[in-house]
C-alpha cells in the first residue's frame, strides 16, 4: 500500500456507503477456533490450531493463507513498520476441555417416599441446559428444572430411563456414570 | 467497553421490546446511519420482535428475534453496530485505517492512538469528534473494532499522539463471543 498522508486521498474502499454490484448481507468466513474472521487468525495466540481447523475444514482459504506467509516474509515487514512498546498480547480462550466429559446421574430423596433425579455435566457436551430440562419435563410428563451452573433436577426417580433417554437424544455422549443414592 | 464482560456475570436482564419502541430505535437508526437505509428491512424486519438486553454499566443490546446482536449502546449515548452485523452491512460506518503494527493492540482491546492512524500503511477518513467509526487495518478486508473518535481526524492530524479512537467493540471481546440470545 502507498503511504497516504493527504487526508483528501481517501482509497476507494475506505468510502463509505453500499457499493453497487456487491449483494448484501455479505457472508464472512470465520475461522472455528478463534471465532475472528479468517484474516486476523494470525493474531490469534493459539495461530497453529487455526491453522490445523483451516486445513481441515476451508483447504481453499487454507492454502490462500499459505501463499501469504511466504510472499511477503518477515523481512521486509521488519524493516518498514516502526516498533511499539507494550506486549499486546491477546489472551486465548480458556480451553474448556479441562475436566473430564462425562454425565453423572444421582437419586435425591425428597420428603419420605419420594425422591427426585439429578443430572450433572451436560454442558460439558455443550449442550443447552434450558432446553434439556425442559426436553426432560415433557419426556417424562414431570417437572424439570436447572437449579445450578451444570446441574438439572428432575422431579420423581426417573434415573434407570435416563440411560436409554440421554444417548438416544445426543448421541454424542456415551459414558454415563451412575451415582447411585444421595444422602440427605 | 466490554473487555471484561461476562455473558453470565454482566446481564441483569431480557426484555421484549413495545413495538412503539421498536419504531422509535429504527428512526434513531436511519437518522444516525443514513446509509442503511435500503437496507433497514433486512437487518431490523419490521414483523420482528425485538429484545434489548440489560447489561451492567448502563450498557443495552437490541438483539433480533433469532438472539443476534445488532447494536448496542451505552446509557443514551449513540447506537452502535455489533462487528457481525457490520461484517454483513459494511458500508454504513466511516472507516479509519490503522497500520499493521497496531493490529495486535486493537485486538487486545486498546484504544487507537493517533501515530498509528497517520503513519503510512494507516489512513482517515474525515470524521468530526465523538463519531461512531468502523476501524480497518491495513491489508485486510473486514473490520477488527468499532470505536468513537476522541478527537477530529484534524486534530489527530494536528496532534498526533495519545488516543485518537476509543475502542468500544473489538474482535473476540465480551460482545463477540456472547452466545445468540434465545
Amino acid at each position: 500500500m502507498k503511504p497516504l498522508c493527504v487526508m483528501t486521498d481517501v482509497p476507494e474502499h475506505l468510502i463509505s456507503g453500499p457499493k453497487t454490484g456487491i449483494n448484501y448481507p455479505l457472508t464472512v468466513q470465520y475461522c472455528g477456533n478463534c471465532s475472528m474472521p479468517i484474516e486476523y487468525c494470525e493474531y490469534y495466540p493459539d495461530y497453529e490450531k487455526c491453522k490445523i481447523w483451516l486445513e481441515k475444514n476451508l483447504p481453499t482459504e487454507f492454502s490462500k493463507v499459505k501463499l501469504e506467509d511466504t510472499d511477503n516474509g518477515a523481512t521486509d515487514d521488519d524493516k518498514k513498520r516502526q516498533k511499539r512498546g507494550g506486549k499486546g498480547i491477546m489472551k486465548a480462550k480458556k480451553s474448556k476441555d479441562d475436566g473430564p466429559k462425562k454425565v453423572c446421574v444421582s437419586r435425591a430423596p425428597r420428603g419420605k417416599k419420594k425422591s427426585v433425579t439429578v443430572v450433572t455435566g451436560l454442558s460439558t457436551f455443550d449442550i443447552d441446559l434450558k432446553v434439556a430440562a425442559k426436553y426432560f419435563g415433557t419426556k417424562f410428563a414431570c417437572g424439570s428444572s436447572v437449579t445450578g451452573d451444570d446441574e438439572i433436577v428432575i422431579q420423581g426417580d426417573v434415573k434407570d430411563d435416563l440411560f436409554a433417554v440421554i444417548p438416544e437424544k445426543w448421541p454424542e455422549i456415551d459414558e454415563i456414570d451412575d451415582l447411585g443414592d444421595q444422602k440427605r | 467497553m466490554f473487555k471484561k464482560f461476562d455473558e453470565k456475570e454482566s446481564v441483569s436482564g431480557v426484555q421484549q421490546l413495545k413495538s412503539s419502541v421498536q419504531k422509535g430505535i429504527r428512526t434513531k437508526l436511519l437518522e444516525q446511519f443514513p446509509h442503511i437505509e435500503q437496507y433497514v428491512d433486512l437487518i431490523l424486519p419490521k414483523k420482528d420482535a425485538f429484545k434489548i438486553i440489560r447489561c451492567h454499566d448502563h450498557i443495552e443490546i437490541l438483539v433480533n428475534g433469532n438472539g443476534d446482536h445488532l447494536f448496542f449502546r451505552q446509557r443514551d449515548g449513540p447506537w452502535m453496530p455489533s462487528l457481525r452485523l457490520l461484517h454483513k452491512f459494511p458500508f454504513f460506518l466511516p472507516m479509519e485505517q490503522v497500520d499493521k503494527g497496531a493490529i495486535r493492540f486493537v485486538l487486545s482491546g486498546a484504544n487507537i492512538m493517533c501515530p498509528g492512524l497517520t503513519s503510512p500503511g494507516a489512513c482517515m477518513t474525515p470524521a468530526e469528534k465523538g463519531t461512531i467509526v468502523a476501524i480497518m487495518a491495513e491489508g485486510k478486508q473486514h473490520a477488527l473494532a468499532i470505536g468513537m473518535t476522541f478527537l477530529s481526524s484534524d486534530d489527530i492530524l494536528k496532534v498526533n499522539k495519545g488516543v485518537g479512537v476509543e475502542n468500544c467493540h473489538y474482535l473476540n471481546d465480551g460482545l463477540w463471543q456472547m452466545k445468540p440470545c434465545k
